[in-house]
C-alpha cells in the first residue's frame, strides 16, 4: 500500500508544480504594448518569399505588415475613402487606349534595412516574375504586359500587349495583390524562385522580430523608421502598437477560450454560438462589426446555390427560379446562422459601397420585378422579409435590435424572395417537368432529383444552409441528398463535378462599384466542357450572350468611370432574370476584438479598414489601434 | 545456419517485405486521393484576387512542372523508391520547397516528447495499479481506483481532452490549452524551455495518460489475477514467502512480458502522432502535419509521414521478435 501512496503523492505533487511553473504569455513582449491576433499555421514558417508558390505564409502577418504595393482599396470603404495610394503618389494614369499605365511613385520611402525604395524595385518585380513562370504573379503579368521601363526614380510606365483598364488592379490590395520585391534583396539569390528571403526585408511599418519553424507564431516589431513607409507617411504620430503577434490558437472553440483568458485581441471564423458566448460573458472588454446583433462582419463575398448550367435538367431559368422560390429564407437565415445573417437577393454581396450604389437604387426595381410563370405574373420580392428576421430574433437578443428599419437593414439585409411554392410548381410546369404525386419528373420523364454539395465543417454556417434548402426543396418535390465534399469541394465545382453547391463565385472590391473582379471570368471565352477545369468564379458555368456583352463594355470604361455602376445594375438585373445562381447572404464572419488592451478597432459606424486579421487592410488597423492603459 | 541465424534471416525477410507493401500501398492510396495539389494551390492563387483566365490555364502548367507531378502514376513510383532509399521524400507540395524531411524533422521531436512520456506514465501506472489491483483484491481502495479507471476508460480520448480544456483552461485557467511551449522563449536545453514544454504539454499529455490507462490497467489486472493462481504462486505462498516478494518476483514480474510487448508497438507509432489531440489543443507534432497534408492534398508530406510511421511500427515488431526469445525463456525459436 506504500506503493499507492507513493502514486498518490506524485500525482499531487505534479498537479500542484505545474500550475507554479505559468509563466508570462509572450516571453519578453510587455502585453500592454503588444496585439495579439489569430492566424492560420503557416503552411512555410521559414519562408518569407511571397512570390513563390507556398513560399511565405501569406496570413502570419509577412502580407499583412511587412508588404507592400502601389494602392489599396479599403473594402469597407465607398467613392473616394475606399481608395489609398500607397507606394504610388496618385492613381493609375492610363492613355486614351488603356495600353499603357504610368505610376507616380512616393519619394522618401525606404526599406527597412535602409535601402531607398525606388522606380527600379518595380520593374524588376514584373520582369523577375515574367521570367520566372512559377511565381505566383507571373502568368497574370505575362498575359498582360509587353514591356516596362523606370522613366526615373519615380516614374513606371507599363506597356501592355493589349487595352487593359483594369491592369492595375493587380498591383490594388483589397486582400491580395503583387507586392514589390526587393530588388538589392532578389538580384543577389540565383534563383528567385528557390529563395526563402528570411529574414524578410520589410517595406512597410513592421518588420520580423521572431519566428516559430513551426508556424504557430510569428512576432512583428514596430520599424524604428516606420515614417519612411508608405503607411507612416500617413500617420501624425508613432504608431501606439509595438509588437503584433500572429499565433495560431487552434479550434474555433479555443480561439473563443483564448479570448475570453485576453490572450488573443483579435479573433476570426468562429460559429455564431461562440460569439453570442462571448457577447453574452465579456460584453464589456469585447468590441466588434456590429454593436449588437448580430455582430458579425460580412466579407464582400456572396455565399450562393451555385447550379451547374451546364447540366440539362438544371439549364432552363425557369427551373432555377422554381427552386429558389421553394425556399424559406427565413429558415435558412434561423438555421444557419441563428439569424444572424446579411440576406441578399442581388448577384454581388451586401457590403461596402455595393449598398448605396446597388441595393438602395435597385429596391424600387426588386419591389416591380414581374415573373412570368407560365400560367401567372408574380412579384416574387418582398422587400420585407429582412425585417421578418429580426422580428424573429428580438425575443432573444431584445434591445439588442434597433426599431430603426434603416440600422436594421445594416443587420439584417434588404428584402428576399417569397418561398412560393404554387409559382414554384406553375414554372417546372412550364419548364416541360410533370408532377408524378408529390415528386417532379423531367421532360424526360426522369424524377428529379438533386444532390446538393457542401464543404462541410470548415464552414458550418453555409453546411447548414445546404441542409436546410436541401430539406425544403425535397419537402416540395425535388428529393435532395446533401453531399460533404471536404477538402474536394473546390476541385469538384471547378470542374464541373456537381449539381448543386453551396459556395460564392461573386467576390468584389467592397469599397468599389466595379465588378470586374469577378465578372471577367464570367465571360463565355473561358467556359470549357464538363470534366475540365472552368477558371475561377464562374463555376455554375453560366453562359449568356447579353453577359458577355455587358463585360466586354466594362472592358473598355476607366475603372472611376460612372458607367461602371450602370452596367452593374445591367448585369444585376439580368442575374435575376436568369438566376444562373441563388445569392443568399453576405459572408457573415464572426469576429470580436478584445478591448482590454486596445481600442479603435473598425466598425460599422467607423469602417476605415477590413477587421479579417487575413486581410492585408488590417495594417490600417494595427496602425490606428490605441492602448488603453492596462497593465 | 543454426537456428538463431535462420530466425533472424527470417525476421529480417519479414521486415523488409512489411515496409515494402505498407509503402507501397501508402504510395498508390495516397496518390488515389481526388485532392490534387495542383488544384489546391491554384484556388489559394486565385481566391483572393481578380484573376485573368487566360493565367489560370498557364500556372497550372507552371506549378505541375514544379512540382514534379508530370510523368505516369509508375514512373512516379519508381520515382517517389529511389528517393526514400535516400530518405529523401522530396519537397512539400503546400510549403514548396521545403523538403518534406525538414517538416518532419520540425514536427517530430514534439510529437515524441508528447507520446513518449505520455505512453511511458501510462504504462507504469496503468500496469502498477493493475498488477496492485489483481494481486490484493480486497482492498477497497484499489476496487474503487479500478471503479474510476473502468468508468473513464470507455469515454473517448478527445471528449477527455475537451473537458481537461475547458475545466483547466477556462473555468480554472491554470494550464495553457494551445501551442508546444511559450512564444518568443529561446529553444534549447534549459530549464526555461523546458519547463515551458512541460507546463504547454500538460493538458494534452494528461488526455492522453487518461484515455489510455484503462487498457493497461484491466490487461494487467487480468494477467496478475491468472498468475495469481498458478502452482508456482500458490507453492510459494504456502512455503512462507513474504508477500511483497511473491508479488514483484513471482507474479508482477512475470506478467509484465506481453505487456512489453504492447509498449513496443504503442512505441513503434509515436511517429503517426496523436491527430486529435493534437488537433484539440493545437499542439505542434506529427499528427497535425499529417492532416494539413491530408487538407492540402500534399501527397509528399502525407507520404514522408506515413513511411515514417511504417518503418518505426516494422522496427519496433522486428526488435521484439528478437528480443523474446533471449528475455523469456518460455519463447522457443523452433
Amino acid at each position: 500500500m506504500k506503493l499507492l501512496r507513493y502514486i498518490y503523492t506524485t500525482i499531487g505533487v505534479v498537479g500542484l508544480a505545474a500550475p507554479a511553473l505559468a509563466q508570462e504569455f509572450i516571453s519578453g513582449l510587455p502585453r500592454n504594448e503588444t496585439l495579439i491576433i489569430q492566424g492560420p499555421e503557416a503552411q512555410n514558417a521559414d519562408w518569407f518569399n511571397l512570390w513563390a508558390p507556398g513560399g511565405g505564409a501569406q496570413a502570419n502577418g509577412n502580407q499583412q505588415l511587412s508588404a507592400d504595393t502601389l494602392w489599396f482599396i479599403n473594402p469597407e470603404g465607398s467613392g473616394e475613402d475606399a481608395w489609398q495610394n500607397a507606394l504610388a503618389a496618385a492613381p493609375p494614369e492610363y492613355n486614351d487606349d488603356f495600353t499603357t499605365m504610368t505610376v507616380s511613385l512616393k519619394d522618401g520611402i525606404y526599406w527597412s534595412d535602409g535601402q531607398p525604395f525606388t522606380a527600379e524595385d518595380v520593374v524588376y518585380t514584373v520582369e523577375t516574375m515574367i521570367e520566372h513562370p512559377g511565381m505566383n504573379w507571373s502568368a497574370r503579368l505575362s498575359v498582360s504586359v509587353d514591356t516596362v521601363e523606370a522613366i526615373d526614380d519615380h516614374t513606371v510606365v507599363f506597356n501592355l500587349k493589349s487595352p487593359n483598364s483594369r491592369f492595375h488592379t493587380l498591383f490594388t490590395v483589397r486582400w491580395n495583390a503583387a507586392w514589390i520585391m526587393p530588388k538589392h534583396i532578389f538580384s543577389e539569390y540565383d534563383d528567385p524562385l528557390t529563395a526563402s528571403f528570411n529574414p524578410p526585408v520589410s517595406l512597410s511599418a513592421y518588420v520580423l522580430e521572431n519566428y516559430d519553424s513551426n508556424g504557430q507564431w510569428a512576432i512583428w516589431r514596430l520599424r524604428d523608421d516606420w515614417e519612411r513607409t508608405s503607411i507612416g507617411m500617413t500617420l501624425d504620430s508613432a504608431p501606439e502598437v509595438t509588437y503584433v503577434v500572429y499565433r495560431t490558437a487552434g479550434n474555433p472553440d479555443a480561439r473563443v477560450i483564448e479570448q475570453l483568458n485576453n490572450n488573443l485581441d483579435v479573433i476570426n471564423d468562429i460559429a455564431p454560438e461562440g460569439m453570442f458566448t462571448i457577447a453574452r460573458e465579456a460584453a464589456d472588454t469585447t468590441a466588434q462589426w456590429l454593436p449588437g446583433f448580430p455582430f458579425a462582419h460580412p466579407d464582400p463575398t456572396l455565399p450562393s446555390v451555385l447550379f451547374n448550367n451546364q447540366l440539362d435538367k438544371l439549364s432552363d431559368p425557369r427551373v432555377r427560379w422554381a427552386l429558389a422560390l421553394m425556399i424559406d429564407i427565413r429558415s435558412v437565415s434561423m438555421g444557419s446562422y441563428r439569424g444572424a445573417a446579411n440576406i441578399a437577393a442581388l448577384s454581388v454581396p451586401p457590403t461596402g459601397t455595393a449598398i448605396p450604389t446597388y441595393y438602395e437604387p435597385m429596391q424600387e426595381w426588386l419591389t416591380n420585378f414581374e415573373l412570368d410563370t407560365g400560367e401567372s405574373t408574380i412579384q416574387p420580392y418582398n422587400p420585407d422579409i429582412a425585417e421578418q428576421i429580426a422580428e424573429l430574433v428580438t425575443p432573444q437578443w431584445g434591445d439588442s435590435i434597433p426599431p430603426d428599419p434603416d440600422l436594421r437593414r445594416e443587420m439584417f439585409g434588404f428584402g428576399w424572395w417569397n418561398q412560393d411554392v404554387d409559382a414554384a410548381a406553375e414554372l417546372l410546369r412550364a419548364a416541360g417537368f410533370t408532377q408524378s404525386g408529390n415528386s417532379w419528373l423531367t421532360p424526360e420523364g426522369e424524377p428529379f432529383t438533386l444532390t446538393l454539395q457542401v464543404e462541410g465543417d470548415n464552414i458550418p454556417t453555409l453546411a447548414r444552409a445546404g441542409n436546410i434548402i436541401a430539406q425544403q426543396w425535397s419537402m416540395n418535390g425535388v428529393p435532395t441528398n446533401i453531399n460533404v465534399a471536404g477538402p474536394t469541394h473546390s476541385q469538384r465545382l471547378d470542374v464541373g463535378d456537381y449539381e448543386a453547391a453551396i459556395f460564392w463565385t461573386v467576390e468584389t472590391w467592397g469599397g468599389h462599384p466595379d465588378l470586374s473582379f469577378f465578372l471577367e471570368s464570367f465571360h463565355s471565352d473561358f467556359i470549357v466542357p464538363l470534366g475540365e477545369s472552368q477558371p475561377p468564379r464562374n463555376l455554375q458555368r453560366w453562359e449568356n450572350a447579353q453577359l458577355d456583352d455587358i463585360i466586354e463594355r466594362n472592358r473598355v470604361l476607366a475603372f472611376d468611370s460612372p458607367e461602371v455602376a450602370e452596367l452593374g445594375v445591367e448585369y444585376l438585373k439580368l442575374a435575376v432574370e436568369e438566376m444562373p445562381f441563388i445569392p443568399l447572404m453576405a459572408y457573415n464572419k464572426f469576429a470580436p476584438f478584445d478591448t482590454t488592451y486596445w481600442t479603435g478597432y473598425p466598425s460599422i459606424e467607423n469602417p476605415y479598414a477590413a477587421s479579417g486579421p487575413f486581410w492585408s487592410n488590417i495594417r490600417y488597423m494595427v496602425t490606428a489601434l490605441e492602448r488603453t492603459g492596462a497593465e | 545456419m543454426n537456428t538463431l541465424t535462420a530466425y533472424i534471416l527470417k525476421r529480417l525477410g519479414q521486415f523488409v517485405f512489411v515496409i515494402f507493401t505498407g509503402v507501397t500501398l501508402a504510395f498508390f492510396i495516397t496518390n488515389l486521393s481526388p485532392v490534387d495539389p495542383v488544384e489546391q494551390s491554384l484556388t489559394q492563387l486565385t481566391s483572393f484576387g481578380a484573376s485573368d483566365p487566360r493565367a489560370v490555364q498557364m500556372m497550372r502548367d507552371s506549378l505541375a512542372e514544379l512540382y514534379g507531378l508530370q510523368g505516369n502514376l509508375f514512373e512516379q513510383y519508381i520515382n517517389f523508391w529511389s528517393r526514400v532509399i535516400r530518405a529523401d521524400f522530396g519537397p512539400s507540395l503546400s510549403a514548396f520547397p521545403t523538403p518534406v524531411s525538414t517538416l518532419i524533422l520540425n514536427a517530430a521531436p514534439w510529437t515524441v516528447g508528447l507520446l513518449l512520456l505520455s505512453i511511458l506514465i501510462t504504462f507504469v501506472l496503468g500496469n502498477t495499479i493493475g498488477a496492485l489491483a489483481g494481486y490484493f483484491r480486497k482492498s477497497r481502495m484499489l476496487r474503487v481506483l479500478g471503479l474510476g479507471i473502468m468508468t473513464i476508460n470507455p469515454v473517448p480520448h478527445y471528449f477527455i481532452g475537451l473537458i481537461l480544456l475547458i475545466m483547466l483552461g477556462y473555468v480554472f485557467p491554470l494550464f495553457p490549452i494551445s501551442g508546444g511551449a511559450q512564444m518568443n522563449i529561446p529553444t534549447g536545453f534549459n530549464w526555461a524551455f523546458i519547463s515551458s514544454v512541460l507546463y504547454h504539454g500538460f493538458l494534452p499529455a494528461l488526455s492522453l495518460v487518461l484515455a489510455g490507462l484503462g487498457g493497461w490497467f484491466i490487461g494487467m489486472r487480468s494477467l496478475v489475477s491468472n498468475i495469481v493462481t498458478d502452482d508456482h504462486v500458490i507453492y510459494a505462498e504456502l512455503g512462507g514467502v513474504p508477500g511483497r516478494k511473491i508479488f514483484s518476483q513471482y507474479v508482477a514480474r512475470n506478467a509484465m512480458l506481453p505487456q512489453f510487448t504492447g509498449l513496443a508497438m504503442q512505441i513503434g507509432q509515436i511517429f503517426g502522432g496523436t491527430v486529435i489531440v493534437e488537433f484539440l489543443f493545437n499542439y505542434p507534432g506529427m499528427g497535425r502535419l499529417l492532416i494539413q497534408g491530408i487538407y492540402r492534398g500534399d501527397y509528399s508530406l502525407v507520404l514522408g509521414v506515413t513511411t515514417i510511421s511504417i518503418i518505426a511500427v516494422a522496427v519496433s515488431v522486428l526488435l521484439i521478435d528478437l528480443l523474446y526469445p533471449l528475455i523469456d525463456p518460455r519463447v522457443k525459436l523452433e
